[in-house]
Order: C-alpha cells, then structure tokens, then sequence
C-alpha cells in the first residue's frame, strides 16, 4: 500500500518527472513515468482512489 | 565418413527450447530467502513467483530440499509457504491467497492463441502440503483478453512431494498481445473469500469470472499448522500426461539469473559514486551506470544515499543516472543498495 507520492522533476526536462512513492514498509521507490512499469500503475489507482501527488518541494 | 543427412528424430517437435516458465526451479532469489510475517500483495522471495497473500500471514521461504521425490528428479530449492497467523472463513470476501507467475504475451506466441490452429497448454509442477486436498485449482488468466480457464489436482499424501499434470484446452478466441506485458497469469489459489466460489470450475475457456476461480477452497490460512510448497514448474505447448511430457528443461544458473534479472535486479553492495561535474552548474555531480540485462520496462529504483541530496534521477530500461548536491554532499556522495523492479 502506498502512503505517499511526490514528483522529482527531471534535470534535463522540468516538465517531465518521475514519482518519488513511499509505501507502508517505509520503503522509497522513484517510479518512472512509464505506463508499463507496475507501481506506476499502482499510483494511478491510488490517484484514483482519491489521493494527491505532491509537487517536488511540498 | 562426412554427414550428409541428418534425420528429424526427435526434432520434429516444435519445442520452445528456452522453458516458457522462468526460475521454474526456484533457483533464484534475489530479494530474500525468507521473509516473515507476510500479507500484502508483493514480489518476496523466489524470483519471478508473485506471493499474493491478502487472507492469513505468512512466512514466505525459498526452501533447500534435501529429500523427497522432487529432489530425486533435480529439485534442490522449492517456494513455501507456512501459516503463520490464522484467519478463519478465509476472510474478507474480495480476499486471496495465491501464488502467481505472470508471462509477457511476446514469450507466448508458439501457443498460437486466439487463431484456428489454436494449441493446448500442458501445466507441470510439484507440490506438497501438510494436509490433503482434493480439486485445488489453477487458473489461466488471459489479462489481454479479458478471459480465464481452470484446471484441478488432489493432494493426496501429506508432506510429500508429487508431481501434478494439468492440461488446459486451446483457445481460438483473443491472442496475446505481442508486447513486453503481462498476457498470461498462472495462479495457484490456496485460499479465498466467497467472491471467489459458488461457481464451476472453467474447463473451458471463458470470459473471466471470479466465482469459477477458486470453487473448491483449500483454506492455506485457516490453520498456523497449514503449509504449502512449490517447485518444478513447466508450462508446455501440446498436450502431455505425466509419461509423456518432457524432461523438465533445467538451466545453468547464469541463463536462469540472466532472465530473471529482466524483472528484478539486486545490487546490494555496489557503490555508485556521484563524481562527474554537471557542465551546467558547479553545485550538482552525477553517476551513471548500465544495467546488467535490459530490463523488461524502465524498473523502479530503490536505493539509499550515504548524504546529499539527490536532484534528479533518469531511468530507462537500460540504465540509471542519478544527480546529487555537491554542496552538501560532505566528502563524496554515493548511492547503494540499488534495487531494480520491472516485474509484470
């Protein structure tokens, strides 16, 4: 289960990002936006769930 | 004498030379050995074998077998689960235990699936528990098309290992995706809520139904005394029964960590110092380092850094790149225990 996710801008393009995830076993995951990879998905169905992704710096 | 001919016996069958199931044997274990106190839905210990054990707790262990029949045919490691806390009524009614492995549809093409000539698919494996069991069930789940087909075995002795043969129809309807995703998910399912049951087990193929999954429940977690254990799994194109299907396809154990490593990769030790000078400012260093194997899809990243702060990180399916602070990196910056994940 994921607690928190937060963006982590890319030096060469701020406008794309990866997520910095943290789930329930304080364990920290940088996830790519890439919509094969797995825990991308799973932060989408936790936005869909009705959670917020922090902005980098929050 | 040269060779001018050489006759097809024994060639003449269509083999995938390259086993279909990746880490059948349970060789590989990258993450851990062991992980106790296990209930969630996660990548544990053998690789490539998905723990999905959402009733009851678990100690997830990849076992070394030392006796038995299983280890008489080849098998030194097996994936076990014990029943560490009990849940009674096999829980919540949306909840599983299973074991899954999940298979990419460009590694499933041979099976011809979802065109008239169609083939059957031959499931073998071993298995031992601590109680006997009747009509437990394996499912073949297509995610790319939306369908399922189940099959069934017995436990028939306790604490012994057997060898099990399920065979499962052809399908001419939906093929797989040619695609680095997951298209085809073998689920052994060991315990589940009512969601799961009240159904008939598929033994044709259909559209997915959760009440036809798991029909007869073998209720892993309703006792600390409950045990299961996996090895040898083989997925063959055709139809086989347990004299006539072939010699499991044992792998060096390079090939065999070379294939899992395009899911999961542990660098446990490794050091990636940050010493190059981003030409773009004098505050910031970076490191850069290729992937042993290319990984199935850009991985996730785990990893911890000794001090500093890290500003940004690139990621493809071949490699990573990692940018820190030099300002308050101390004397150098690294980053270690790097953990790869592109698992399905």
């Amino acid at each position: 289960m994921i607690k928190s996710v937060t963006k982590q801008p890319l030096i060469d393009d701020n406008t794309k990002h990866n997520y910095i995830v943290i789930y329930n076993d304080d364990k920290e995951w940088t996830v790519p936006h890439d919509e094969n990879n797995r825990m991308y998905q799973e932060i989408l169905e936790w936005v869909a769930a009705g959670n917020t992704i922090a902005e980098s710096g929050e | 004498m040269s060779i001018t001919k050489v006759t097809d016996a024994g060639l003449d069958r269509s083999r995938i030379v390259t086993p279909i199931i990746i880490n059948g044997d349970m060789q590989v274990a990258q993450r851990a050995t062991s992980v106790t106190s296990h209930n969630a839905v996660s990548y544990t210990t053998v690789d490539r074998f998905k723990t999905v054990c959402e009733t009851g707790t678990y100690t997830v262990i990849q076992e070394s077998l030392t006796s038995g029949n299983a280890y008489l045919n080849g098998f030194k490691k097996a994936l076990r689960l014990d029943t560490t806390t009990a849940e009674a009524s096999a829980g919540s009614a949306g909840e599983q235990t299973t074991i899954e492995q999940r298979i990419e549809g460009q590694n499933l093409n041979a099976f011809l699936k979802g065109t008239a000539n169609a083939k059957p698919f031959t499931l073998a494996f071993w298995v031992k528990a601590n109680k006997t069991g009747s009509n437990l069930q394996v499912n073949l789940r297509d995610a790319d098309n939306t369908r399922q087909v189940g099959g069934t075995y017995n436990i028939d002795a306790t604490d012994t290992w057997e060898k099990k043969i399920i065979n499962f129809p052809a399908d001419t309807t939906g093929a797989f995706d040619n695609d680095a995703n997951n298209s085809l998910t073998i689920e052994w399912f060991l315990d589940g809520g009512s969601n799961f049951s009240g159904g008939a087990v598929p033994t044709a193929w259909e559209a997915s139904s959760n009440a036809d999954r798991n029909v007869t429940n073998f209720d892993l977690a309703g006792s600390t005394d409950n045990d299961w254990a996996l090895t040898g799994v083989q997925l063959e194109v055709g139809t086989f029964d347990l004299n006539t299907i072939p010699a499991f396809p044992f792998e060096s154990i390079d090939d065999n960590l070379r294939r899992c490593c395009r899911y999961f990769q542990d660098y446990a030790s490794f050091k990636l110092w940050t010493t190059a000078l981003d030409g773009n400012t004098t505050t910031r260093l970076g490191g850069v380092f290729a992937f042993n194997t290319t990984m199935r899809a850009a991985p996730s990243v785990s990893k911890t850094n000794n001090t500093g702060t890290i500003d940004s990180q690139t990621i493809t399916d071949k490699g990573y790149s990692v940018f820190a602070e030099k300002t308050d990196r101390g004397t150098t910056t690294n980053v270690t225990d790097i953990e790869l994940d592109s698992e399905i």
